[in-house]
């Protein structure tokens, strides 16, 4: 999926899957280490999302940034419509990821504030990089599989993070059934760290991955491993 | 052998064979325990020793005793201290008390959180009566109790033999009984005076206790002869634990607890002083607690909990300080009927306490003459115990007759050799489990389960002719007969070197006749397997089928394999419900993302020009079939599901959340419960309508039959009064129901009768082809059979469908009509949705992986729909009620293949529509007869792969402490599922053979 031909756009996958790897356990040990770890699905702990926000944010923009001399394609510049209407989309997604959480089991009547945390957190770490990478339109088309992103390793990266965020989440409900009695097995606590777990794990892969390919040339056993990882991205 | 493998109905005999070595293993794994069922009586005491005459009333009595029984829940050994309960700490230690250790069964206790209506609370009041169970049946009846005492009292779990209750009031002494009412379940009508509590709330841990503590003093007072006014009383104090479960065991509400414990100790111990009778006090607990609370674990902490035995006048504890014996919790009962001069219990296998034992020489080894002899009863003869009894008897005889003291010393020694003997041999008969027949049935299932797997492979090869090789054919059959019984030689010889290597005393080993039977069944059976993979294997050659297989079905076929291997988590077991809705949903969401792509790539081509579109006539033909609309109906599906599913809470730990069930039943919504009565039975009404279009000629016939079915069932409805009506109140369901078993009986004969072609209405089909149609001039064959034959087996599905919809459209609960309905939609809705001409872009030859995908889903439906329901993996769940529907007075078969359709509805509905499915898209007979081969193929596989891996579970797990309570009603299940297998699986197999007597008595008919 990931080539070594573009060598900026490789770079920046990297870094930026760093930053992401370093960030994320950080912001997660800082507020476990309060005692707030298990309050994550109240909305005291929005601060957590924020920042989640304003780091993907500051990782797209360097994603986007355009210091490279060769590749001097001119951007469109953002403007005020574009933002109202990434808000706009971002909010509809956050509801449909919400409606879509309680019909997969969450509970109906109750709980509604954890429900939308969870699915803003699922917001911010799949659609919200997508967005603010490619815009609005190319984002739903994408989604919709009507564009192929097989060309584009940031794109690529992103797609799976969105991917492996979701599997993560969907894989956390599985200990919500033991009957070990614990308090992270509330709702929503095991999704939440399950999103933000497969999230890490994504990221984790990439720069992994990125790594062996750069030295797949001295040690060709990191050609198994990387055939390994590629397996395990979901491709569509 | 080959024949064997195509055959079309081998999977049935496997599931049969496998159905067999369930029985047997069942027979392993529930030992049924021998319960004498005799009452004891005094007259029963022995007034010869050996021929020496003893006056048995005279030296059993022990005088004038009270017995209070203090059980305190979750009292674990080392709160008995001074440091927690200073009083009996002190006592203890000054010798005027004893203290056992007494090793318990610790149950599953779950406790409901939140306040329930009444319909859960039964469900809660059964689990928590079973929990008690094992530990008040062996205080009160002295005896060991087994997991088939409390499945065959199912409904009513009084004790049914003798208990101390029983000869307490057979000799007209007070009982009383203040604490928890699972007593009062279990030995009813035998108290003489109660005050049971209700403890439901694990968060009142004042309340329960002071409930029982109220009466104390009123009833501790004496008479005016000094003599307490009851002979024995139970306290049943649930506090402490409660508190343990709420907060550990090192919760600082602990130690107030137990001082409140010791408190009411205290009050009675100076209570009894004052009675001229002699008070005896037992307090035990029946089951400890963890540090972090809880139980159900096997650590000492859980098991180990004190048994204090305190008297009031005349009494020393013989043993050194320190933790003392270990007792056992059977030997409560015959001390208690002892003290109370009542003979021990019939069952009794405990002994009496030793620091109660008389002193008085004669008396200790009369007592003990008598609890051996008891038990010496229920073992052979020609046991070293049985003799050593016999010797003991012989010296104690000596010594009645001449007085010696040495004789006494002799006798009592032999006595207690062989008490100990005996016991330690009931522990380990009652206790133990049949493992070689266990691992027998186990080996045999896993071998049917491989054979199985052989046959589904072999079957979804690709084209069956090409692959029967012919030399086969002309095998003689003598030479496939000499191998067979070589083979059958070689392994019931093994089977036998086996028995005698292990020196197992299964029964299975035993070579009684009845045993021989089921041994050389066995034997068959692995025969006829080894031959059956053998053939298998060397014939399963192609399976490029199953390279369609696309993500959908990986999915499915992954999440049946995983969902049996995730029974190795109880919660898994109690929560089987959450793995299904799990995967269900994860299986929606595939699908409804797959559709959405196959569509988006349908609108855009289409958009940007129809050329596109043209170009890829696979694309139109894909999307002609279901159309945009199906992405809204799916979404739909979802919706609806969300909602079934809070229909009914099932399982464990959420059982007590309010559902939409309760909130259905609330007197105040009975609007909205008649609503969805209506809307089920309607939208069912319709659906039997539209099925109606697969039958034979007159339509209008079945049409009005259908009609008058549907009436028969809203009449019902109307007359037990889930429907409010003015006019019908007084019309006797029984008489509506018999009706309506007419009318589906007729309506099954009309199909019948009409293919054979007897009656002259305009028949759809006929075997005769109509003469205005061959208008061909040459000779044409008049007799199309196998058309006939395909029309037939499918209007007999579909009439078996319909049938199957309307009963238990009339067993369902009221708000549970709507399921009947949401099935077939479900099933309709899925079997578009599966369909890999749509999903996938290469279209091939998709049949067998379609049939693959459908048969697994439709298994899974039916397994959604039956946690749905209500159902769960505890025997509290089984709806009785549905078994009485339509009937006046209790009938065993009747009342249980009410029950069975009733519980199992899901699992019934949807393979009903998948073989309705199956018998409308062939397009031939032969083509027919193969998917069902196919399909049952995989269905019995599927049966018979989860039964052997929670076999090996609950074989890995016999020791585990909800072996009662999670693992074993599981194994019920899967036993009653198994059976509805086979049911099903030859209900097929009938249809096959009705069409075929059919073909054959139409020929008989209209060839003249």
């Amino acid at each position: 999926m990931f080539s070594l031909n573009n060598n900026v756009e490789l770079r920046r996958v990297t870094i930026s899957s760093l930053i992401t790897c370093i960030y994320l356990p950080s912001i997660i040990t800082v507020i476990s280490y309060k005692g707030l770890l298990y309050s994550v699905g109240n909305a005291s702990s929005c601060y957590v999302l924020f920042l989640i926000f304003v780091a993907e944010l500051m990782k797209s923009f360097y994603l986007n940034s355009n210091n490279d001399l060769q590749n001097k394609r001119k951007t469109s510049k953002t403007t005020p419509s574009d933002i109202a209407k990434a808000t706009i989309f971002l909010i509809a997604a956050m509801f449909s990821f919400f409606i879509g959480i309680i019909l997969f089991g969450a509970p109906v009547l109750e709980y509604h504030e954890e429900t939308l945390m969870l699915s803003t957190v699922l917001t911010l770490l799949t659609l919200f990089p997508l967005i603010a990478h490619t815009g609005v339109e190319s984002a739903v088309q994408l989604l919709f599989g009507v564009r192929s992103f097989s060309r584009d390793t940031i794109i690529a990266m992103l797609v799976n993070n969105a991917l492996l965020t979701v599997c993560g989440a969907w894989l956390g409900a599985v200990v919500i059934p033991l009957d070990w009695n614990t308090p992270w097995q509330k709702w929503p606590i095991p999704c939440y760290l399950g999103a933000i777990g497969g999230y890490l794990i994504s990221n984790v892969l990439t720069v992994t991955k990125v790594t062996m390919m750069s030295e797949a040339a001295k040690y060709p056993i990191f050609k198994l491993g990387i055939n390994i990882i590629n397996r395990l991205h979901i491709s569509k | 052998m080959l024949p064997w493998v195509q055959h079309r109905w081998t999977s049935l005999w496997l599931v049969v064979a496998a159905l067999g070595s369930l029985c047997l293993f069942l027979y392993g794994f529930f030992p049924l325990k021998y319960h004498s069922g005799n009452l004891a009586h005094m007259d029963d005491l022995p007034n010869f020793i050996e021929g020496v005459s003893i006056d048995g009333h005279e030296v059993y009595n022990p005088g004038q005793n009270t017995v209070i029984l203090m059980v305190i829940d979750g009292l674990r050994y080392d709160f008995v201290t001074e440091e927690y309960m200073p009083f009996t700490g002190e006592i203890i230690k000054n010798k005027s008390a004893c203290i056992y250790v007494s090793v318990a069964e610790p149950p599953t206790v779950t406790m409901p959180r939140i306040k329930s209506p009444e319909r859960k609370k039964e469900k809660a009041q059964w689990r928590r009566t079973i929990n008690f169970w094992r530990d008040i049946f062996a205080m009160m009846t002295g005896s060991v109790s087994t997991f088939a005492d409390v499945a065959l009292n199912f409904g009513a779990p009084a004790v049914q033999g003798d208990s101390v209750l029983r000869v307490a009031k057979s000799r007209g002494l007070r009982t009383i009984l203040y604490g928890d009412d699972t007593w009062l379940r279990l030995f009813p009508g035998l108290w003489t005076e109660t005050d049971g509590t209700t403890s439901f709330f694990v968060t009142d841990y004042t309340e329960v206790d002071n409930n029982v503590t109220r009466h104390l003093d009123k009833v501790l007072t004496p008479d005016d002869k000094n003599k307490p006014n009851f002979d024995f009383l139970v306290l049943h104090y649930l506090g402490l634990d409660h508190i343990g479960h709420l907060e550990g065991a090192r919760s600082p509400k602990i130690k107030p607890k137990l001082i409140e414990m010791d408190e009411v100790i205290k009050k009675i111990y100076y209570a009894m002083q004052q009675w001229d009778s002699v008070g005896t006090l037992i307090v035990c607990g029946d089951h400890g607690m963890r540090d972090a609370g809880g139980h159900g674990g096997a650590s000492p902490s859980e098991v180990l909990v004190p048994l204090v035995v305190i008297r009031s006048k005349d009494f020393k504890c013989p043993y050194p300080s320190g933790p003392g014996p270990t007792v056992s919790q059977v030997d409560v009962a015959p001390t208690i009927s002892w003290l109370l001069n009542c003979p021990l219990p019939g069952d009794s296998v405990g002994v009496i306490l030793p620091s109660l034992m008389p002193r008085d020489v004669r008396q200790n080894l009369y007592l003990l003459h008598v609890q051996a002899s008891q038990i010496a009863k229920l073992i052979s003869t020609d046991t070293e115990m049985y003799k050593q009894y016999k010797r003991a008897a012989n010296q104690f005889a000596n010594y009645l007759s001449t007085g010696h003291e040495s004789a006494a010393k002799i006798a009592k020694e032999f006595y207690e050799e062989s008490l100990h003997g005996m016991a330690q041999h009931f522990t380990e008969t009652t206790t133990e489990f049949d493992m070689f027949a266990i691992i027998i049935a186990t080996v045999c299932l896993y071998l049917i389960t491989i054979s199985l797997l052989c046959i589904a492979l072999y079957s979804l090869q690709r084209d069956q002719k090409t692959n029967i090789i012919p030399h086969h054919h002309h095998r003689s059959n003598a030479s496939t007969m000499v191998a067979f019984a070589v083979i059958y030689t070689i392994i019931s010889s093994v089977m036998v070197t086996t028995c005698f290597i292990t020196e197992t005393k299964s029964q299975f080993c035993s070579f009684k006749p009845l045993w021989c039977v089921a041994f050389m069944a066995m034997a068959m059976t692995i025969t006829a397997v080894y031959f059956i993979i053998k053939n298998c294997i060397e014939n399963i050659k192609d399976l490029t089928s199953l390279r369609s297989l696309n993500a959908i079905d990986y999915l499915l076929i992954i999440g049946t394999l995983f969902h049996a291997w995730s029974f190795f988590g109880t919660s898994f077991i109690e929560e089987e419900h959450m793995t299904w809705y799990f995967l269900w949903n994860t299986l929606m969401l595939v699908v409804l993302l797959k559709t959405i792509a196959v569509i988006v790539i349908y609108v855009g081509k289409k958009w940007s020009g129809s050329t596109e579109v043209q170009d890829k006539p696979d694309l139109e033909y894909r999307m002609c079939a279901v159309g945009i609309i199906i992405v809204p109906q799916w979404i739909m599906l979802i919706a609806l599901h969300r909602y079934l599913r809070t229909m009914n809470q099932t399982g464990d730990r959420w059982l007590f959340l309010p559902d939409t069930a309760d909130w259905l039943n609330a007197p105040e919504n009975s609007f909205y419960l008649e609503l969805h009565c209506i809307i089920g039975t309607f939208l069912t009404f319709m659906i039997c309508m539209v099925n109606l279009k697969h039958m034979n000629n007159i339509m209008q016939m079945h049409s009005a039959l259908t009609v008058v079915g549907f009436g028969c069932v809203l009449t019902y409805r109307m007359a037990t009064g889930s429907i409010t009506s003015l006019i019908t109140k007084s019309i006797d369901p029984v008489i509506i129901v018999n009706i309506f078993w007419g009318i589906l009986i007729s309506q099954f004969i009309f199909e019948i009768v009409s293919y054979i072609g007897v009656s002259k209405f305009s028949n759809k089909f006929g075997y005769i082809k109509p003469k205005e149609k061959s208008e061909v001039p040459f000779y044409v064959d008049p007799w199309c059979v196998d058309d006939v034959k395909l029309n037939l087996a499918n209007s007999l599905s579909h009439i078996m469908y319909n049938d199957m919809m309307m009963i238990i459209v009339l067993l369902m609960r009221p708000h549970n009509v709507i399921m009947v309905p949401s099935i077939h939609l479900t099933c309709k809705l899925t079997s578009v949705c599966l369909d890999h001409r749509l999903l996938d872009s290469r279209v091939k030859k998709t049949e067998i992986a379609d049939l693959l995908s459908k048969t697994l889903v439709h298994l899974w439906i039916g397994m959604l729909f039956f946690f749905y329901q209500g159902n769960s993996n505890s025997l509290a769940s089984v709806d009785l009620g549905s078994g009485y529907v339509g009937l006046r007075e209790y009938s065993a078969v009747r009342v249980a293949l009410r029950m069975g359709l009733h519980a199992y509805a899901g699992p019934a509905l949807a393979g009903a529509s998948l073989f309705c499915l199956l018998s409308s898209h062939s397009n031939n007979w032969q083509q027919y007869l193969n998917s069902v081969w196919r399909v049952i193929n995989i269905f019995a596989l599927q049966r018979v792969y989860q039964l052997v891996i929670y076999c090996v579970i609950s074989v890995i797990f016999r020791h585990h402490l909800f072996v009662w309570t999670v693992f074993s009603p599981k194994l019920l299940y899967d036993f009653v599922a198994t059976v509805f297998s086979v049911q099903s699986l030859s209900t097929i197999g009938q249809i096959v053979l009705i069409t075929h007597s059919t073909s054959w008595l139409a020929r008989l008919c209209t060839r003249k």
